[in-house]
């Protein structure tokens, strides 16, 4: 069924690419089809409704299991104090202060290690040492949070605020395909479950380039495709009927959770996703499956 | 909560470092009393509400009597 719809979904798009000059290019919202504009106002709204309740849902849906795939996507980026960080898509703050809590450790070995080698110092001169690093705790590691949904962002500065997160973190209202950041300005930029909700990913895939420094790095944490038939099966009855269930009971929207499920199985596969990646100038892209493809970690460099 | 709420949060003074006009990518200049992004060339004013800039083209508000040529995407 999924298959038919697709390549109706397919047809229909080369249809409404001759005819779509007036209402704006046909896309799709889930399994509906839609003008570009329509997706971006009902996407927009679909956010706007969960973003008190986006965490507690992630965590019931995923069984607490998007946290580990967080943090695996923080493993992998790896970054080193000093790393400016772009992370779009993120209005709730889950990556950003991730990256955080990694330079700010990272960062705390560095100093621990420095200070072993103060054995002959005076006091005063190690003292001096520990005041100088002190305000640099993060070590001039920065991250920008952008998100075109003032919702999200305003549950993230919450977050922040509430979690004592300030230093080396800002907020901007800003659309992906589209960003308002200079060229070559960031060592790596992410989007963590955010590029399956843009409309044009050819163009956030440009933006990303664009702002990227060269040597810079393109990280995206996405759902993907389950080849495992058994595992698809029961994917996809969890999906669609749990899913939906769990968003009307907890966060009293159907709709938005219906939409989710299938935004996910229209996006694009693996190898597809890595070829638009490869299409934006990105070099060495690769991915790597987690769960068995449920999410994938994609990444690709700008050289 | 509107735009005009008491005491408006500055922006964040790093971050001046990387915005640009989304639209033409060209620098932006800061206006404190108006708490503003604002890029001349265009003629358009992003606004930066609670702290945060607001950087979507359609919310962005004309400083010059006559809107800006180009026509803008929807949201």
């Amino acid at each position: 069924r999924a298959l038919l719809v697709r390549r109706g979904g397919a047809l229909r798009a080369l249809c409404g690419s001759v005819r779509g000059l007036a209402a704006g290019q046909e896309t799709h919202f889930g399994f509906q089809t839609v003008t570009e504009a329509e997706r971006r106002e009902k996407i927009y709204q679909v956010f706007e409704s969960v973003a008190k309740k986006y965490d507690i849902m992630n965590d019931s849906m995923t069984l607490g299991i998007h946290r580990v795939w967080k943090d695996i996507l923080m493993h992998k980026m790896n970054p080193s104090p000093g790393t400016l960080l772009l992370d779009v898509a993120g209005g709730t703050g889950d990556i950003a202060f991730r990256f955080i809590n990694y330079v700010r450790s990272v960062r705390e070995r560095q100093l621990q290690r420095k200070l072993k080698h103060h054995q002959n110092l005076s006091w005063q001169e190690i003292s001096e040492s520990y005041q100088e690093d002190k305000f640099k705790s993060l070590g001039d590691s920065q991250v920008v949070v952008c998100d075109i949904n003032k919702e999200m962002l305003k549950v993230g500065k919450q977050k922040a605020q509430h979690l004592g997160y300030s230093e080396g973190l800002s907020w901007v209202l800003g659309n992906a395909e589209e960003l308002p950041f200079d060229d070559d300005k960031f060592d790596v930029y992410t989007i963590a479950f955010g590029i399956r909700n843009v409309t044009r990913i050819d163009l956030a895939l440009q933006e990303a380039y664009r702002v990227l420094k060269p040597g810079g790095r393109f990280l995206c944490l996405e759902f993907s495709h389950v080849s495992n038939p058994l595992l698809s099966r029961l994917y996809d009855l969890y999906s669609f009927q749990v899913i939906p269930v769990l968003g009307e009971v907890i966060a009293g929207d159907w709709k938005s959770y219906q939409y989710l499920v299938e935004s996910i199985r229209r996006f694009p596969p693996q190898e597809e996703l890595k070829a638009m990646i490869e299409d934006a100038g990105f070099l060495k892209v690769d991915y790597q499956n987690l769960n068995l493809g449920i999410v994938a970690i994609h990444s690709g460099f700008k050289l | 909560r509107g735009p005009g709420s008491a005491r408006p949060q500055p922006l964040e003074p790093s971050l001046l470092r990387f915005l640009v006009c989304p639209l033409s990518k060209r620098p932006l200049r800061y206006e404190e009393a108006t708490n503003e992004l604002i890029n001349e060339e265009l003629g358009i004013a992003y606004p930066i509400i609670d702290g945060i800039p607001n950087m979507i083209p359609e919310a962005a508000r004309t400083t010059q009597k006559k809107p800006p040529a180009e026509g803008l995407k929807q949201p």
